[in-house]
């Protein structure tokens, strides 16, 4: 980082609302997230110089486009803020905090808004699955398919298990520890649900096949939320600090990112990486550009991660890719419990993506506001005791877009 | 009731057993249990059987009794008989009562089983309302009540709320309160047009008389009943059940769980009360609900509560009326009922998914809502004068959003 970039603080709406039943437009929870995130950081309008939005795909699910605009709907004294909307599939949100970040990096501004959005309850599973298809290469890999994602992400389970085996049993463990670690998680979409290893490892009636190898329980969720969080220059987040009586040092800060795109279509990238040891490199290089940005010279230096466990295949890729293990063992991190709430590496204390939920456009947000409130012991009922550098790993597509920020403080 | 209950135990990890009169009546329990867990995998941790064959032998082996039997003092006090008979001294006896003296179902029991006997209200259905009344009678022992409740947060993932062991303890008072205060209302103003004015954006997931339509008439009508006999407080006659859903019982319409006969609504039907008919009848919105619904609908929550309070019309001083008929109700029952202000707002938001009282009077503004409320000749609870004097909220839930409770259209 040429400049440091501070974290604020932000606010989540609670994943488990279903806002059409609400009988709500997308405007109420933008104004939510933004509304709760000036409370909880005393942010005030004036103070804010930019707004960022990122959203997947809102003019599908919602009939409204033109996002960044509805920023200013969430308080009068934001007339006039220059805004706009990101996308990058499941990954826009990162990409908004990206731009958000190298504003200030650059010297533009010094206080950004930056909101994650998606209001995905608007449509039936099956139509929802079709628009998810849009993040894929639609024509080659989605069209005329039933839930083309599941499928998509069952084939890396099989590209796994032919390189160097898979059993499904480590995936149920991935998704019980998930909707374990969200029963802690008072914002998490499946706090009330029931789950257990038994539930996940077994195929039945309530856990029917999706694609391939993957199930209703190695999926994450359709979900409505909107996360907003403030990153700052250091001469905004001095006098910030100083007004709400908080240490420079204390407040979380942005400590390295890792930004990589492979090519759209799943098979591409298989045949990309077939001689490699990683399935999906740019991933990879994704985090070790983070890591090396951040000055993180071995991974154990991590106290958790947040990734992107859209299947429980993806958070399987996440742990070799991090470097918790050799190529192609993440099953061992799995069985020694490193990646346990209360393991050497805890991944996902939120709940994640299938725990805590999947709004689309705001999962990169909402990964790096429970990353920063990590590092601050301001994560409650889920804070991992002490720790002060996390990493988040964010994907768009079949493993197309790969984004990382490690967040630390001092 | 009993397999939902039990579902919540089962689902936490805990082995349960399922009693019932008849192994088949059992077995149906565990399938729903199955059904709400969503998961097959949670019959692995229920057994089955039956009152006449397993009764001594599970109770007597059971760290904690559920009994979710009929709600009727006379079959409950039998079977706290049997349970005291065969229960293991030291293990928790809980009775599920939505209504009953919980102290008057163990009053022919051992010392041992009133010291460890409470009351647990869970609502329905208790796999998605996690809000629940922990009800302790005089002579529970506190450890007693302490374990519970640290049981039922921490394993069973429960939002609990103590409240005294008085008629319909704190939840149903104050919901059923309401509801039956606008079915009185209906008789005047008609069905449709009152359930519309006083529906969703006021503050509930589901309008009045729908609601009484789901819980079942029978069930509104044991309820209220039991409140107008054993209160004598400030909204006395607000639960007096009105005498056109007695004669309606009593011919069989109890609400959805009567489809062909129905209740406020059957199929296309409203009910006309004069007439104890049905017709088909589309009523207008009426124009400040709409303005109310189209507020939330963009998260302006705050300006559809104003539109609530400053409108001059008919239509705002019903309203007001009965939204704050209840904000007055729920907090004046501070002090007899529940401790403090939190907890029947608790209730309201974790168990009836309502907008907390005490949410309303801070959206209002404590001193304001006390001038509203005298003007409206009701009752000013102690503890609101209290946060308008102090300057305080009432309500205080950082992990919940409060726009969850408004609903637009």
């Amino acid at each position: 980082m040429t400049k440091p970039i501070y974290i604020l603080g932000g606010f989540q709406t609670d994943f488990a609302r279903n806002w059409s039943k609400e009988g709500k437009h997308i405007t109420a929870m933008m104004r939510e997230a933004v509304r709760g995130a000036m409370q909880r950081t005393q942010v005030e309008p004036a103070d804010i110089d930019v707004g960022h939005v990122g959203n997947f795909a809102a003019e599908l699910y919602t009939m409204q486009g033109h996002l960044g605009a509805f920023l200013l709907e969430a308080d009068p004294g934001l007339s006039g803020l220059p805004t706009a909307r990101h996308e990058a599939a499941c990954a826009s949100g990162s990409i908004a905090l990206l731009a958000a970040s190298a504003e200030i990096e650059a010297g533009r501004y010094d206080c950004a808004l930056v909101l994650g959005v998606e209001q995905m309850k608007t449509v039936s599973a099956a139509i929802g699955g079709e628009y998810l298809g849009t993040a894929a290469w639609y024509e080659r890999e989605a069209k005329g398919v039933e839930f083309p994602f599941p499928k998509l992400f069952g084939k890396l389970g099989d590209e796994y298990d032919r390189r160097y085996g898979l059993k499904d049993e480590h995936l149920a463990r991935i998704s019980a520890i998930n909707y374990a670690n969200a029963k802690r998680n008072q914002r998490a979409q499946t706090r009330t649900w029931y789950m257990s290893e038994d539930h996940a490892s077994c195929e039945s009636k309530y856990n029917q096949v999706i694609g391939g190898r993957i199930k209703v329980t190695d999926c994450s969720q359709v979900t409505d939320g909107a996360v907003a969080v403030f990153l700052a220059s250091e001469t905004f987040a001095k006098t910030w600090a100083k007004r709400t009586g908080k240490r420079l040092e204390d407040v979380a800060r942005l400590r390295g990112w890792g930004h990589r795109t492979a090519p759209i279509a799943f098979a591409d990238k298989i045949a990309e990486s077939a001689d490699q040891p990683y399935v999906l490199p740019h991933t990879r290089r994704a985090i070790t550009d983070a890591l090396q940005r951040a000055g993180i010279t071995d991974v154990w230096q991590l106290d958790g991660i947040e990734t992107h466990d859209c299947f429980t295949t993806s958070e399987y890729m996440a742990i070799d890719h991090f470097g918790l293990t050799e190529p192609g063992a993440s099953w061992r991190a799995i069985e020694d419990g490193v990646i346990d709430f209360g393991g050497k590496l805890p991944i996902n204390p939120s709940g994640g993506l299938i725990g805590a939920g999947h709004p689309v456009g705001a999962t990169g947000v909402r990964q790096l506001l429970d990353a920063a409130r990590q590092v601050t012991d301001s994560a409650g009922s889920y804070q991992v005791e002490g720790a002060r550098k996390f990493a988040t790993l964010n994907i768009g597509g079949s493993g197309t877009t790969s984004c990382v920020f490690v967040v630390g403080r001092d | 009731m009993g397999a939902g209950s039990g579902e919540v135990f089962a689902a936490a990890g805990i082995h349960t057993t399922f009693l019932a009169r008849t192994r088949d009546k059992a077995e149906q329990g565990r399938a729903r249990a199955e059904k709400l867990a969503k998961a097959t995998a949670i019959a692995k941790l229920i057994d089955v059987g039956t009152y006449d064959a397993d009764f001594d032998a599970a109770v007597g082996e059971a760290d904690l009794v559920f009994e979710a039997v009929a709600e009727d003092m006379e079959l409950k006090k039998q079977y706290m008989a049997r349970i005291d008979k065969v229960r293991q001294p030291g293990s928790v006896v809980a009775t599920v009562s939505s209504g009953l003296s919980i102290a008057g179902i163990v009053a022919d029991c051992s010392e041992d089983l009133r010291k460890h006997f409470l009351g647990l209200h869970l609502f329905n259905p208790p796999n998605v309302i996690v809000g629940c009344e922990l009800v302790p009678h005089a002579g529970t022992d506190p450890d007693v009540i302490a374990a519970t409740d640290e049981l039922l947060r921490a394993r069973l993932g429960r939002q609990v709320v103590r409240t005294a062991d008085t008629p319909a303890f704190a939840g149903n008072r104050v919901g059923f309160k309401l509801l039956n205060e606008v079915a009185q209302l209906a008789e005047e103003y008609g069905v449709g047009y009152i359930d519309a004015l006083i529906g969703p954006h006021t503050g509930r997931a589901m309008s009045p008389l729908v609601t009484i339509d789901f819980v079942g008439w029978d069930v509104h009508k044991a309820i209220v009943d039991n409140l107008y006999a054993n209160t004598a407080d400030e909204a006395h006659d607000c639960l007096k059940l009105p005498a056109y859903m007695d004669e309606l019982i009593s011919a069989g319409h109890l609400g959805n769980k009567t489809p062909d006969k129905g209740g406020f609504f059957c199929g296309g039907s409203v009910l006309n009360p004069s007439t104890r008919g049905y017709a088909v009848a589309e009523t207008p919105v009426p124009e400040l609900a709409q303005k109310m619904r189209a507020a939330h609908r963009i998260g302006r929550y705050n300006d559809a509560i104003e539109l609530m309070v400053e409108t001059a019309s008919p239509d705002a001083a019903l309203m007001r009326k009965v939204v704050l008929g209840y904000v007055s109700y729920a907090l004046g029952r501070v002090g007899e009922v529940v401790e403090r202000a939190a907890d029947v707002d608790r209730i309201m938001a974790f168990g009836f998914n309502w907008a907390p009282a005490g949410l309303l009077a801070d959206m209002i503004g404590p001193r304001r809502c006390v001038a509203l409320l005298d003007k409206t000749n009701l009752a000013v609870p102690p503890v609101l004068t209290e946060a308008a004097e102090k300057g305080e909220r009432l309500w205080d839930e950082p992990d919940v959003d409060a726009g969850r409770f408004f609903f637009g259209s």
